[in-house]
């Protein structure tokens, strides 16, 4: 079976300064992939790469056997969605023209009914139909980062670039939000993928099937929640000590304190 | 349908419907123009009969009407429409509010042209009615070329736009005032009475010429609404995650709105405060999305336009004040009021 997402020999540098270096790494479908690392280690500009908003400057990223790298932007818009850390505006919309927006690689220029039925399925799903005619301005940060995560949904892509979706979340909604992520996910009649970046290593645990470990822009170690998240490779990326215990088939994580710096 | 789908659905047949109203009260506030003047002043029926061929006039107040007050309703009608069209798009793909169709420096190619042709009677265009207006184009399109230029910069932001849009405008205005210093008296009124922006100079060739142009390109800017909403929403990268192009879309709304812009302001003179004013005001009735805040953007635009050139001909008449002028003294303290007013438009 040919990988869902393939990604071969990535590189990103600014000038004077390599940010993602030889990257190597595949994605299942329905698989949900959580990458981990320090701030500045890469993350989002791993995600930015896959979505084209970054150039890499070299390697090569196959989407179901797609030349990622060689499609419009729009193309890519059909089958890629991302949600970045946060969206601010000058020009703010209701929240149900915001989420609109997904279709906007779907359609001409009108919108059909059936267009805003998946607007309105995505903005119940994911407890947001409430206040699905405020504006965006006038939301909590936490709502916000929901609005954005529908119009993601509202694309129907067939892989995610989550950006933190959850850091703006109160408790509740990290895990119900991550949860509603997991099922979408793992929805096997419409095959679909997410790649999330995220600091919380202990909800990264809990839901992922894999686990990247972001270190100085290479992988440091890639696979399953239990193979990749040891008390050695956490003190060694992190710089911390944390106590890794098994509960009930689920990893948990608890971080103890700093290590002191050598 | 979803209870919100058809709720959706429903809040667009009352934008629509607000467009629709808003259309009225322009076509109410031209007749109302037409009638009006220092000659004669007629009540809007008996204007609406003449337009409509319904009424007998007598030939002196159907060629007032008809020869002289049309073309300068229709020119106000055109550069209303064409202006705030323009800063509407300006101000979406650039983001930024303050935007408005001078920002990128065209009316100032515009007023360096026009201050070519007055002082040195230097002009491109060689034929004698055209000297200034036409001088005035083909300099706004200089900074046009410019605007394309730029864009084939991949790193070029929409920062980046606007800092050399003000470059062009202390560059082309130091040039300006070099002429001046050297200018006539004569040279200097003329080209004073240029830069207030005034509909009196076009006639109905001139503004069936341009009004045309800016009908034509209307259709265009209407199918970047999509992209216009995406950017103006969320920035670039929330653009390119919904399909869009930053880089080349902005080029191409940059480089359209600059030739409405240049269309205009070449045969007006500067008027720059309804391209800014219209969008905003139009945002706190319409709302944010383009497919119905340009229409409603256009229409506030012509509104604006005739109902400030009717009190500028009518104020003091028989002395007429460029509709430039009036457009500030009324618009500027309205606008300022409906924005400390509304804390954005109202969405309920």
């Amino acid at each position: 079976m040919s990988d869902f997402l393939a990604v071969h020999d990535l590189s990103f540098s600014w000038p004077g300064r390599t940010v993602l270096e030889d990257l190597n790494f595949e994605v299942g479908p329905n698989q949900l992939v959580s990458v981990l690392g320090v701030n500045g280690a890469g993350k989002t500009t791993l995600l930015k790469c896959i979505n084209r908003i970054l150039s890499p400057s070299s390697g090569s990223i196959h989407l179901l056997s797609s030349d990622v790298l060689g499609m419009t932007i729009m193309d890519v818009a059909r089958q890629v969605a991302y949600v970045p850390q946060s969206v601010g505006t000058n020009f703010p919309m209701n929240v149900f023209d915001v989420v609109l927006l997904g279709r906007r690689p779907h359609l001409q220029w009108f919108v059909g009914d059936g267009d805003r039925d998946k607007v309105s399925e995505c903005l119940h799903f994911l407890d947001i139909n409430d206040f699905a005619f405020r504006r965006y301005d006038q939301l909590s940060g936490g709502e916000r980062q929901r609005v954005v995560l529908a119009k993601a949904l509202a694309q129907e892509p067939k892989l995610y670039l989550l950006d933190e979706p959850t850091s703006d979340l109160d408790l509740k909604h990290q895990i119900t939000t991550m949860e509603k992520i997991r099922s979408v996910v793992g929805d096997r009649t419409a095959p679909s993928s997410a790649i999330i970046a995220i600091h919380d290593i202990d909800v990264a645990a809990r839901f992922s099937d894999k686990i990247m470990l972001l270190h100085d822009g290479k992988i440091r170690a890639y696979g399953p929640p239990k193979e990749v998240l040891t008390v050695e490779l956490i003190a060694e990326v992190f710089g911390v000590e944390a106590e890794v215990r098994e509960d009930s088939g689920s990893l948990r994580i608890t971080i103890q304190h700093a290590l002191k710096n050598e | 349908m979803t209870s919100l789908s058809l709720q959706h659905q429903e809040r667009g047949h009352s934008q629509l419907v607000k467009i629709g109203l808003m259309c009225v009260l322009t076509a109410l506030v031209s007749l109302v123009a037409l009638g009006q003047g220092s000659s004669s002043q007629l009540d809007v029926f008996t204007t609406a009969r003449i337009v409509l061929g319904l009424d007998d006039a007598t030939s002196v107040q159907s060629a007032i009407i008809w020869e002289l007050r049309l073309p300068r309703v229709l020119m106000a009608i055109v550069g209303g429409v064409g202006l705030a069209t323009a800063g509407a798009l300006m101000q979406g793909c650039l983001g930024n509010p303050l935007v408005s169709p001078l920002t990128l420096g065209v009316a100032s190619g515009a007023a360096l042209g026009a201050a070519l042709a007055i002082v040195v009677g230097f002009s491109i265009t060689s034929i004698g009615a055209f000297a200034i207006a036409g001088n005035a184009f083909v300099f706004s399109l200089f900074v046009v070329f410019i605007i394309i230029q730029l864009g084939r910069y991949r790193s070029i932001s929409a920062e980046s736009y606007i800092l050399v849009g003000i470059a062009i405008t202390f560059i082309a205005g130091a040039v300006v005032s070099t002429l001046q210093f050297f200018a006539t008296d004569a040279q200097l009124s003329q080209l004073a009475h240029w830069s207030f922006g005034s509909l009196s100079r076009p006639d109905m060739a001139v503004v069936l010429a341009v009004g045309i142009c800016i009908v034509a390109l209307l259709p265009q800017a209407m199918m970047w609404s999509w992209d216009l909403n995406a950017l103006a929403m969320g920035g670039d990268d929330f653009a390119i995650s919904t399909g869009v192009n930053p880089m080349r879309i902005r080029r191409n709304i940059l480089v359209l709105s600059a030739l409405m812009t240049s269309l205009i302001i070449a045969f007006t003179g500067m008027i720059g405060f309804v391209g800014l004013a219209a969008p905003h005001m139009s945002r706190l009735i319409i709302g944010n999305d383009y497919r119905k805040l340009l229409p409603a953007s256009a229409v506030c635009g012509a509104f604006l336009m005739v109902f400030a050139d009717t009190i500028g001909r009518t104020l003091f008449a028989p002395i007429v004040i460029p509709v430039g002028i009036m457009l500030a003294v009324i618009g500027g303290p309205v606008f300022m009021y409906l924005l400390l007013q509304s804390k954005g438009f109202n969405d309920e």
